[in-house]
């Protein structure tokens, strides 16, 4: 194994390693998530997708299909 | 680079990426265990249970009393004067599977070898009631009714081996228990010999007090009276064991 | 209407939501009587009758089974083929393969159960299926795998809605958890006894990875699925944020897989594992948090709907004692608090606040509103449902008010001391002690059980209405076209 890779099996410093990983991705999800305004608006429409299904509630209706009629 | 979008739209990266992010958790905490020396104390005195002890655990296991009594006596003051030492990694380097435990309904068992006589035991699991007037435990009366089953002593003991417990079937094996367990010990590790050893310790110590019969009882007590006995604390001094944790 | 459900009932797989749900109930009332029978046996010892296969020992797992696996699983089961039938607009991608999995999970089910009453028992809690029975899980659940999957692959929709991620995340989980927790040598080959293949602490980490997670993965981010789409169906109104529903996602799948070595402070385990455990289990309050809000405030602006609507109260009051148990549940990972409550009664009470508070409140409101559409109907009756809240919610206050008390006090006498430094008590002082929150315990329990007992009434009528209807219907069609 080459020197600078015995640095990362000490305990004491992949613990940081991974901390400071592991942060920055989620930082960066976090980012992603909730930057720009299109973004935002497009990943918020899919919260509708469990009422486009409806058949049996009067209020929606438009996403049901039915083949045979 | 990935985006997002995909991820939600594509089923199988959906898949890939929650198996990385679900995977890490359980590789970096226990991986590790098996390699980092020290996991383990460096100890002696532990050993596999004989034949009979080992019956006795089958037992323990189905009856369930791993749900109701556990046997890790934590490092406290009140845990120290109750039961005893606390409980170190190699005393159950041979427990498969380990028997900790949740929760205490009962008190602790890993120390409570030699505490009480076989007689109390043999009364206590008949009857807890007849000697601890407010215990709720059930009543066991079918372990002083029901002779021992060892036909699959040697059966269950090769299982164990494959886990990597070192019970011996051959001269090398043996003779590496000799060297490892003193030569007493490691005859009653031996495979071939495990029924015999089974019946002789169960005829020798008559846990049951029916000496004529090989029952349920006496291999249960057998198991209970070896629980925490093995470590002899009185050769190590405690700097020693905190070294580990 | 009804023509546009007689559609979807073609165009969706709903037998096999109803036989999951059928059985999801059954599993309820024999699970729960048998916790009502164990949760007695504590108060009064003498009701182990000194038969072998209803002593304490041997009834507890199968409580536990029937309730997580029977009751949760097949709720999960029907749930998740309903969710994602109708969040795909997809019929599920094979009959026969869904038929599978519920015969295949019916059978493990059973024959663990009866399993444990005979003493074959691995003596893992939460695990405790002997090995022929872990295989049968597994295969069906590589079927419920690839089932899922395929469902997901020929959905109508570009996007997968997020209540499918966390059903995924449940399924792979689970399987992971399945296959390394049970990695054992059987005895023979016809033999039940098998023996785990890792020793000790090995062994205590790897079960406790899998106990904790059986929690983390199978009854809360998969019941997180079931709220993401019966909370805002029953609202009539969408999530609060979709943004944080994702958020909530990746957080909850990463930070619950390092929690479980929480189970196991002050034992023989490394103190550096049990510290990561504990770090992250503080952690892990922020996604379950996050969740929570997120389910909660889809009714913000539509409170009222609490007032009038039963299967709404059942829902909100599930995700308020989400949130009450996934702030217990850090609590009580700090050390100092787990030196106290471990091995008591505490804990007891903390899974039961997360299993009946949650899991069955959750499911309870996603079956008030499922059933009735699977059978295209409306509810039998809805003071019933009122009826049952009641009965769940103060068999709730009672289970954990008494395990509170329980807990707590068995902790502080045994470790409280007399003025010499001697043990103020003996362990079977605190048995003593126990007695009477064990029989409010009981008593909390009955509650619980008839509240469920009364839904499976009204959930039978419903059936039976649907099924009136539906033969009067078809009558009426006979007769209309014998006249022409």
């Amino acid at each position: 194994m080459p020197e600078w890779m015995l640095w990362f099996t000490k305990f004491e410093n992949s613990k940081v390693v991974a901390l400071l990983l592991f942060f920055i991705l989620f930082c960066g999800i976090l980012l992603y998530i909730y930057t720009g305004k299109k973004r935002g608006q497009r990943l918020e429409s899919y919260k509708y997708i469990p009422l486009q299904d409806d058949d049996s509630d009067r209020h929606a209706g438009n996403g049901e299909v039915n083949k045979d009629e | 680079m990935i985006k997002h979008e995909s991820i939600e739209t594509n089923a199988g990266l959906l898949i890939v990426l929650t198996m990385i992010v679900i995977s890490i958790g359980g590789l970096v905490e226990i991986v590790p265990l098996f390699y980092i020396n020290g996991t383990v104390e460096d100890v002696a005195g532990v050993r596999p249970y004989t034949p009979l002890e080992l019956r006795g655990r089958d037992i323990y296991q189905r009856e369930g009393c791993y749900l109701c009594h556990s046997q890790m006596i934590r490092p406290f003051r009140d845990e120290a004067l109750r039961y005893g030492h606390y409980s170190l990694a190699a005393e159950s380097q041979y427990d498969h599977p380990f028997q900790w435990g949740s929760k205490r309904t009962g008190p602790d068992l890993a120390r409570v070898g030699k505490k009480y006589s076989n007689q109390w035991h043999v009364a206590h699991l008949n009857n807890p009631r007849s000697v601890v007037p407010q215990s709720v435990m059930p009543n066991y009366p079918w372990l002083l009714k029901n002779d021992l089953d060892y036909s699959d002593i040697q059966e269950r003991m090769r299982a164990l081996k494959k886990t990597g417990v070192p019970y011996s079937e051959t001269r090398d094996e043996y003779e590496r228990n000799v060297k490892q367990f003193g030569k007493s010990v490691a005859d009653k590790l031996d495979i071939l010999h495990a029924e015999e050893n089974l019946i002789s310790q169960a005829l020798v110590n008559d846990y049951d007090g029916q000496p004529s019969r090989i029952t349920e009882m006496d291999a249960l007590v057998s198991y209970l009276q070896v629980l925490g006995t093995m470590v002899d604390f009185s050769k190590y001094n405690e700097g020693y064991f905190a070294k580990f944790r | 209407m009804a023509q546009a459900a007689m559609g979807s009932s073609q165009q969706y797989n709903y037998e096999i939501c109803r036989k999951f749900a059928f059985m999801a109930l059954v599993w309820a009332v024999l699970g729960m009587s048998a916790g009502v029978y164990i949760a007695s046996e504590l108060a009064w010892p003498a009701l182990n009758l000194d038969i072998p296969a209803i002593t304490f020992g041997r009834l507890r797992p199968v409580h536990t089974t029937l309730v997580i696996f029977g009751f949760g699983g097949s709720a999960l089961f029907a749930t998740s083929y309903y969710i994602v039938q109708r969040t795909c607009q997809t019929r599920l991608y094979s009959d026969w393969m869904a038929t599978f999995t519920f015969w295949g999970w019916q059978a493990a089910v059973a024959l663990g159960a009866v399993s444990y009453m005979m003493g074959y028992t691995q003596s893992r809690e939460y695990a405790e299926f002997e090995w022929p029975i872990d295989l049968i899980i597994l295969v069906t659940w590589v079927v419920y795998f690839l089932l899922y999957v395929q469902t997901l692959r020929r959905r109508s929709q570009p996007h997968i809605y997020v209540a499918n991620w966390f059903f995924m995340a449940f399924i792979l989980a689970t399987a992971i958890l399945h296959i390394f927790n049970n990695l054992a040598v059987p005895v023979s080959l016809f033999s039940m006894k098998s023996y785990s293949l890792f020793s000790g602490v090995q062994d205590a980490m790897t079960q406790w990875w899998y106990g904790h997670n059986a929690v983390g993965f199978f009854l809360t981010a998969a019941f997180l699925g079931m709220m993401y789409y019966f909370v805002p169906k029953q609202a009539g109104r969408p999530v609060y944020s979709y943004r944080l529903s994702i958020v909530h996602f990746w957080a909850l799948s990463f930070l619950y897989m390092w929690v479980g070595a929480h189970h196991l402070h002050w034992t023989a385990l490394p103190d550096w594992t049990s510290t990561l455990a504990a770090t992250f289990s503080i952690m892990l309050l922020l996604p379950s948090w996050g969740g929570m809000i997120n389910g909660i405030m889809t009714l913000s602006g539509a409170w009222d709907r609490l007032r009038t609507d039963p299967i709404m109260l059942f829902l909100i009051t599930a995700l308020s004692f989400y949130g009450m148990s996934t702030f217990e549940g850090p609590l009580m990972s700090l050390k100092s608090v787990n030196a106290l409550s471990h091995y008591t009664d505490w804990t007891i009470g903390h899974v039961h606040s997360g299993a009946l508070g949650w899991v069955a409140m959750v499911t309870f409101g996603s079956f008030y509103h499922m059933v009735p559409r699977l059978y295209d109907t409306r509810l039998y009756s809805t003071r019933l449902v009122y009826v049952h809240f009641w009965l769940a919610t103060i068999g709730i206050v009672l289970y954990i008010t008494s395990m509170w008390v329980a807990g707590i006090f068995q902790g502080l006498m045994l470790r409280s001391f007399d003025d010499y430094g001697n043990l103020a008590y003996t362990f079977v002082e605190t048995v003593a002690f126990l007695h009477n929150p064990y029989m409010v315990r009981a008593l909390g329990g009955l509650s619980f059980l008839s509240g469920v007992v009364v839904m499976s009434y009204n959930i039978f009528m419903t059936i039976r209405n649907a099924r009136a209807e539906a033969a009067i219907l078809e009558a009426k069609l006979a007769a209309k076209m014998a006249r022409i």
